[in-house]
């Protein structure tokens, strides 16, 4: 039977081919992988490659400009003339610079020939003084045996080839000491030779500098001899990583174990290393014929704003501390800017960079260079973000008046007790058995009563600390205590619901709420205001006069008036388009004429508004302001103003009548306003209080019996840093993981769960995140209510502000940088740091420029345009360096400087516009006035520099510069005489001895138009004489060997003048009307 | 969410679980290539066994043999051959995969957060697994520990001489189901649903079924004696005053002593009759020492006891079957 067979089923089969296909596979795999290595995870290598080849062509085309423009420099007039004074010096130093140069030359000979035989004696003679040192002293007989070695080796010769000069040489023989004289004096005689030799050459130096400014400023960047060793460079440019590291002891950048950081970020973004692009030049994608949008591919911009290396060097920060980003990473743009989901730290995009400033910045209000964050900052501040979320830093006067009164209460209760435990103690004392006991208990009464008196004193300061908190601590919306004085009930509904659609600018966020929450809301307001205060009937006045006072006045710097694109004025405080419909007529009489008048001052303790009643019960008269006030009740520091920023303009009462009369005349006739009879329903107020409390109306407004609620959002100070699983995206959060947006629509920068994409998302609409989510109890929704970002012009919401508050947050992150990176200056950048955020609070930059580059909101308006630029409130970039301190104080505290007659301006009362009184808190006005003087580099405190007094010739010749006719002073400057200031338009002199500081009134006179540009001050009254100013009208002939300087003369003439002296001289310059010079 | 397939494929494509990928291919591969030879070779043995001639040319009538092969196989180059494709292949598929895949690492910890799902590495996610069906000290140590030891007992527990070398089905029939049980079906399994199946919460998603971190369940696992409302009550009047606070716990303790024995009572009757279902078992099964047979019962009844759990958890919705202080299973 034939049986089926095969051959053996393992040793049979040959496996060459399928081994020859695995070892083939092996290979490619190899091969792959070295590929890999070598370009697949280094793409910078392409980009450098890339670079290098644009960048020479680029340079090519620079530097055969560049020789160009040198060639036509070259041949200019000027430069032959410095190139010629710059031969001509060295050849007229050449003999003498040769000879020291000779004389130079032979020292170093002569140096060189003793050298290595002073060498070899200095190394024997140490080695032998060693061998004295480690005998004992006791061992006298050994350590005299060893210091005659010492003495043999230092009478030991040399023989010295000794140069002469001119080829000739001597031989000499030399000890160790004549070396060692022979070395010293060379040295000496060299270093004196090189000083001679550069007396000699200084002529030539200055030429060579003259000649070097010349050209540097004919020729700015880089010589076309500097571009070509740049091209050379860059030929041989060799491709390598570049990295930065920097490893602070202690530091946790990059927040990688604490090893520093290393960032490999110009590896790829190769022109912003200062080696391959000198910081002298800018380097555009355009300029290497790259196009700029959408070319991912090459990042080969230099630093668009390289003034920031200035105080942000390279070396000390890297890259990724300020962007973000993974500094390590380099195998792919998206791993590099850490836009993958472990990377916690992303590369900000590019709406939102100067996120990274606020890192450090954090207490800055205004951050120079990052205007975006500014913007961020601010809108979060002014649009009341503040009023529900706590960030540490801002307007926390609230939560420092709050420890404050705890303090004085914790104090008060231990004074209490003293007084309980001192007369117990003494009677104690009294039925003690012995005298040790009784002298014990005697001294501890006596402590006591020393403790309780430090008490006081304790308690002194902490009062006046917290009347000054409670000046500065400002609230962001209107008080509601005085709304049945101040508003139309039925309005309040009407407002609560269409929010946005009444005033489109207004600063008041749109809650979201059902009609019976509007009702119950509406009906708790109404009822918590104050009863029972009326306001006297005011007559009407007179509304064009009104018109007139609001828009000269200056309250078009923070308020703005019109609707839609007729609005004009600033977007610091309300539009006052609609107001008429609202408000009470008495009432506004009562704002515009001062607005932190309150109807019942508020006791803090008590907890509760102060009635006449209580000041009654006392007999006290019903009088509270800022001097009167304490507490009837228990003396503690009453809330006697409103808690507005809005300043007091210091109107009088026809005045005040006039502009109401105007403003109640703004709003829309057509407008109806449905009764609200429910607004009188206890029961619907009882209900809205919880709501109002649930929607955190406290944290913005100051209502009755709420008035220590807390804030009751998150606080956001550390925001950027939430983890994002803290972050609830709710339905949506599959959409943002696959980078679906809100709309549908695909997310162009794919998936948005990041903070980033929350915050937008958030901000665009606060009830997002309640999107498909079931509930059906209004008090379960997110309260968020939707902030009002929205563009009047264009009725959208406006994008850079939902980027400028997205970038405050992304930035708002747990420290990650040492502490030494933080900008917390101790000097005066201190002082500038805290003044801008007063400046910011009170609108300071609408009305003054204090910023080199500040706008103000005023001078756009259109009242202040061409010849009317005049009536512009003063500019006060110098104002620290111009005035004295005291003075300053004195005028912050009241700008009209004067207790009776305050209708006025202090300084410029020729000005239409008013500086108004703030009310400013003492910390505040100490804050401020640091901050003028540290503007302006000033020491402090100030000391008035010794001024002579001026001798009686020299009285005489100020008086004739004061009415020469070339400079008719007092034609501009008021006097103080009625008829003569109408037409004024600069101060009275008789202010300038106790408001000006001498050395900058002297700049002043000399040349106004360098200290504020465009001033109508004239220039060139003076000119430069050798070392003095001299006057540049005719002098009278008697005082022409006048030999001091005239403008000093001058100013120290005003600083002392009289009014008398002034009216004098009046008369006397009256006929003098040429036109100022130098105009 | 149904129909999520972007879910799936966010899961299947995630570098953590390639391995896990690839043991859904390679598993069935492997069983469907091992039966195949099995199948073959089990026929040359049935052909062999009923020919004794042949038989005599064999060198031995239990392992597969046709005429003409040869009788031994030197290990070099025979075996070596092979050992060195393997080496090869698996470099290879080594350094494709690190070429095209990163390391999954992510972000520092921060013991502040959580993650969710927080999930084992794929290994072990079979452990984590039976974390829902037995208290930590059970699953998370006891079973470990005696799988472990169960599988270093395998040789020691093994009588029967057959099967070295080749595949065969026919001469190791209860080795295989075994093992088929217990690693294909409990522990691949349980890696695989804790991969797959498990989302955030640790909550059952179906394939397809999009992973809502906000998803919430309602579901009451209850314990036996719960169900059977044992609470001790009566047990208190007999008790000392001093005890009646704990009756409830001791009568709960006691209680669950015998549906445990009752398992392992039923499972080693059921195993001892499986046992002796064939002649060829049987002959393997006498040859077996007392501790030997004990200790494999033992075994079996504890693997067996895990997809019983799972069928109580997740149909009937039984917790615990004996709680005590200590340990609950």
């Amino acid at each position: 039977m034939p049986e089926p067979s095969g051959p053996d089923p393992i040793t049979g089969k040959s496996w060459s081919t399928i081994m020859l296909v695995s070892t083939f596979l092996l290979m490619l795999t190899v091969a792959w992988s070295l590929w890999s290595e070598f370009f697949g995870l280094r793409p910078w290598r392409a980009y450098q490659r890339d670079f290098a080849s644009a960048y020479q062509d680029f340079l090519g085309k620079q530097i055969a400009a560049q020789t160009k423009a040198e060639a036509a420099v070259y041949s200019s007039p000027e430069y032959k003339k410095l190139k010629a004074d710059l031969d001509a010096a060295q050849q007229s130093a050449k003999p003498k610079d040769d000879e020291f140069a000779r004389r130079i030359a032979l020292a170093d000979l002569q140096r060189t020939a003793i050298t290595p035989a002073f060498q070899s004696a200095r190394g024997q003679v140490g080695a032998l003084i060693y061998q004295v040192e480690i005998i004992p002293e006791s061992n006298k007989s050994a350590r005299d045996s060893a210091k005659k070695d010492v003495d043999g080796a230092k009478a030991e010769t040399y023989e010295v080839e000794y140069p002469l000069g001119d080829g000739k040489t001597e031989i000499r023989k030399m000890n160790y000491d004549q070396l060692n004289a022979g070395f010293t004096d060379l040295m000496a005689l060299k270093a004196s030779l090189v000083a001679q030799q550069a007396e000699v050459d200084s002529s030539v130096k200055i030429a060579q500098i003259k000649l070097n400014e010349f050209v540097k400023e004919k020729l700015p960047g880089p010589s076309a001899a500097g571009l070509q060793n740049l091209r050379n460079a860059m030929s041989t440019f060799k491709i390598d990583m570049h990295q930065i590291n920097v490893n602070p002891p202690g530091a946790m950048l990059n927040y990688v174990g604490g090893i520093g950081l290393v960032d490999r970020c110009q590896s790829c973004h190769i022109a912003m290393d200062p080696l391959v692009v000198p910081v002298t030049m800018t380097l555009t994608k355009a300029d290497l014929g790259r196009t700029m949008a959408a070319s991912h591919d090459a990042p080969f911009t230099s630093h668009p704003d390289q003034d920031l290396f200035n105080w942000h060097p390279l070396e000390k920060f890297g890259c990724s501390p300020c962007h973000g980003g993974n500094g390590r990473a380099l195998d792919s743009a998206e791993r590099g800017h850490g836009r993958y989901e472990h990377w916690l730290w992303p590369l900000n995009y590019r709406e939102n960079f100067t996120a990274g400033c606020q890192n450090c910045h954090a207490s800055d209000m205004v951050t120079e260079h990052a205007e975006v964050l500014n913007r961020g900052r601010s809108l979060y501040r002014t649009r009341g973000c503040i009023g529900c979320h706590k960030y540490s830093g801002f307007d926390d006067e609230n939560e420092r008046l709050t420890t404050t009164r705890q303090q004085i209460m914790q104090l008060e209760s231990t004074k209490h007790d003293y007084s309980i435990e001192i007369p117990r103690l003494n009677h104690q004392a009294d039925i003690a058995p012995d005298n040790d006991t009784a002298h014990k208990l005697n001294a501890r009464a006596t402590s006591l009563t020393i403790e309780s008196s430090k008490i006081d004193a304790q308690l002194q300061t902490l009062e006046s600390v917290s009347s000054s908190l409670m000046r500065e601590s400002k609230r962001v919306g209107p008080d509601l205590k005085e709304v049945r004085m101040k508003l139309r009930k039925e309005w309040i509904p009407v407002w609560l619901t269409q929010t946005h659609t009444f005033r489109p600018t207004t600063k008041m966020p749109q809650f979201r709420l059902e009609q019976d929450e509007v009702q119950k809301i509406a009906a708790f307001i109404w009822q918590q205001g104050i009863a029972g205060q009326k306001l006297n009937p005011v007559a009407p006045g007179n509304a064009g006069h009104g018109k007139e006072l609001v828009e000269s006045r200056g309250c078009l710097s923070c308020h703005s008036i019109g609707e839609d694109s007729k609005t004009i004025g600033g977007d610091f405080a309300a539009n006052l388009s609609r107001i008429g419909e609202k408000e009470n007529y008495e009432y506004l009489v009562r704002w515009v004429h001062n607005p932190r008048e309150r109807t019942l001052p508020y006791c803090p303790f008590e907890k509760k508004d102060i009635t006449p009643e209580d000041y009654k019960k006392h007999r006290l008269p019903f009088q509270f302001d800022l001097d009167h006030s304490r507490c009837p009740n228990d003396g503690h520091q009453l809330e006697v103003q409103q808690p507005t920023i809005m300043p007091s303009l210091r109107l009088s009462d026809e005045d005040s009548r006039d502009v109401a009369t105007y403003l109640m005349a703004q709003k829309h006739t057509n407008a109806t306003y449905p009764p609200a009879p429910y607004m009188d329903d206890p029961k619907l107020a009882a209900a809205g209080r919880a709501l109002v409390q649930h929607y955190g109306c406290a944290g913005c407004h100051e209502i009755t019996g709420l008035e220590d609620e807390g804030r009751i959002g998150t606080e956001l100070t550390n925001e950027g840093s939430k983890p994002i699983e803290r972050l609830d995206f709710a339905r949506y959060t599959e959409d943002a993981k696959r980078g679906m947006l809100i709309n549908g629509k695909t997310s162009p920068r794919g998936p948005w769960y990041d903070s980033k994409g929350f915050f937008e998302a958030k901000l665009n609409d606060p009830a997002v995140f309640d999107h498909a989510k079931f509930k059906p109890d209004p008090m379960d929704r997110l309260r968020m209510p939707a902030p009002n970002l929205t563009d009047p012009k264009t009725h959208q919401i406006d994008k850079n502000d939902v980027d400028a508050l997205v970038t405050f947050l992304l930035g708002s992150v747990d420290p990650q940088l040492p502490t030494e990176y933080m900008y917390r200056p101790a000097d005066r950048r201190h002082a500038i740091q805290e003044g801008w955020w007063i400046v910011t609070k009170y609108n300071c930059i609408g009305c003054h420029q204090i910023g080199i580059d500040q706008k103000t909101t005023m001078q756009d308006l259109p009242f202040y345009q061409a010849e009317n630029k005049a009536n512009l409130p003063p500019v006060l970039t110098s104002e620290g360096a111009r005035v004295n301190p005291e003075w300053l104080k004195r005028f912050l505290a009241n700008p009209s400087l004067s207790t009776t007659d305050t209708n006025k301006n202090g300084v410029r009362n020729y000005l239409q516009v008013r500086m108004p009184t703030f009310s400013l808190a003492d910390n505040e006005i100490r804050k401020l006035v640091l901050f003028f003087e540290a503007l302006s580099s000033q020491e402090e405190p100030y000391i008035a520099p010794k001024s002579e007094s001026l001798t009686n010739t020299e009285t005489t010749f100020a008086r004739a510069l004061f009415t020469n006719p070339a400079a008719p002073c007092l034609k501009c400057h008021a006097t103080g005489d009625p008829a003569h200031d109408k037409n004024a338009t600069a101060p009275n002199f008789t202010l300038a001895a106790e408001r000006l500081r001498e050395p900058w009134a002297e700049r002043w006179v000399t040349d106004p138009a360098k200290i504020i540009p465009g001033t109508s001050m004239p220039s060139g009254l003076f000119r430069r004489e050798g070392d003095r100013w001299v006057f540049t009208g005719a002098i009278p002939s008697e005082f022409r060997s006048y030999a001091g300087d005239h403008a000093n003369l001058m100013v120290r003439y005003l600083m002392g003048i009289t009014p008398d002296e002034q009216r004098r001289l009046q008369g006397r310059s009256s006929g003098g009307g040429a036109s100022p010079p130098g105009k | 969410m149904w129909w999520d397939w972007h879910q799936i494929w966010e899961v299947a494509s995630a570098p953590d679980n390639v391995p896990i990928v690839a043991l859904l291919f390679f598993i069935p591969f492997y069983c469907w290539l091992a039966f195949r030879e099995a199948k073959k070779n089990d026929e040359l043995i049935a052909k062999l066994e009923a020919d004794p001639a042949a038989a005599k040319t064999a060198h031995r009538k239990t392992q597969p043999y046709e005429k003409g092969w040869d009788r031994e196989v030197h290990t070099w180059p025979y075996l070596m051959r092979v050992e060195l494709l393997a080496a090869i292949l698996v470099t290879v598929l080594l350094m494709v995969w690190s070429l095209t895949l990163n390391a999954p690492l992510e972000e520092p910890s921060n013991p502040n957060v959580t993650m969710n799902p927080a999930k084992a590495p794929w290994y072990f996610l079979g452990l984590q697994e039976m974390l829902v069906y037995f208290d930590p000290w059970i699953a998370g140590v006891v079973m470990p520990t005696i799988i472990i030891v169960g599988l270093m007992a395998i040789p020691y527990i093994d009588e029967n001489p057959l099967g070295n070398g080749y595949y065969t089905y026919r001469q190791r029939k209860f080795s295989i189901w075994t093992f088929l049980l217990g690693f294909i079906g409990l522990w691949v399994l349980m890696i695989v649903i804790g991969t797959f199946i498990r989302g955030p919460g640790w909550m059952w998603f179906w394939p397809t079924q999009t992973w809502d971190a906000s998803r919430v369940d309602f579901a009451v696992n209850r314990n036996l004696d719960d169900v059977l409302r044992i609470d001790g009550a009566w047990m208190a009047h007999l008790m000392p005053g001093s005890w009646k606070p704990f009756s409830g716990l001791i009568a709960r303790g006691i209680f669950g002593i015998f549906p445990v024995t009752f398992y392992f009572l039923a499972s080693g009757y059921f195993m001892n009759w499986l046992a002796n279902r064939t002649a060829f078992s049987r002959k393997i099964y006498k040859r077996m020492s007392l501790l030997q047979t004990v200790t494999m019962l033992m075994l079996l009844a504890l693997m067996l006891s895990l997809p019983l759990k799972i069928l109580l958890r997740l149909v009937f919705r039984i917790h615990y079957v004996w709680e005590t202080p200590w340990f609950s299973v």
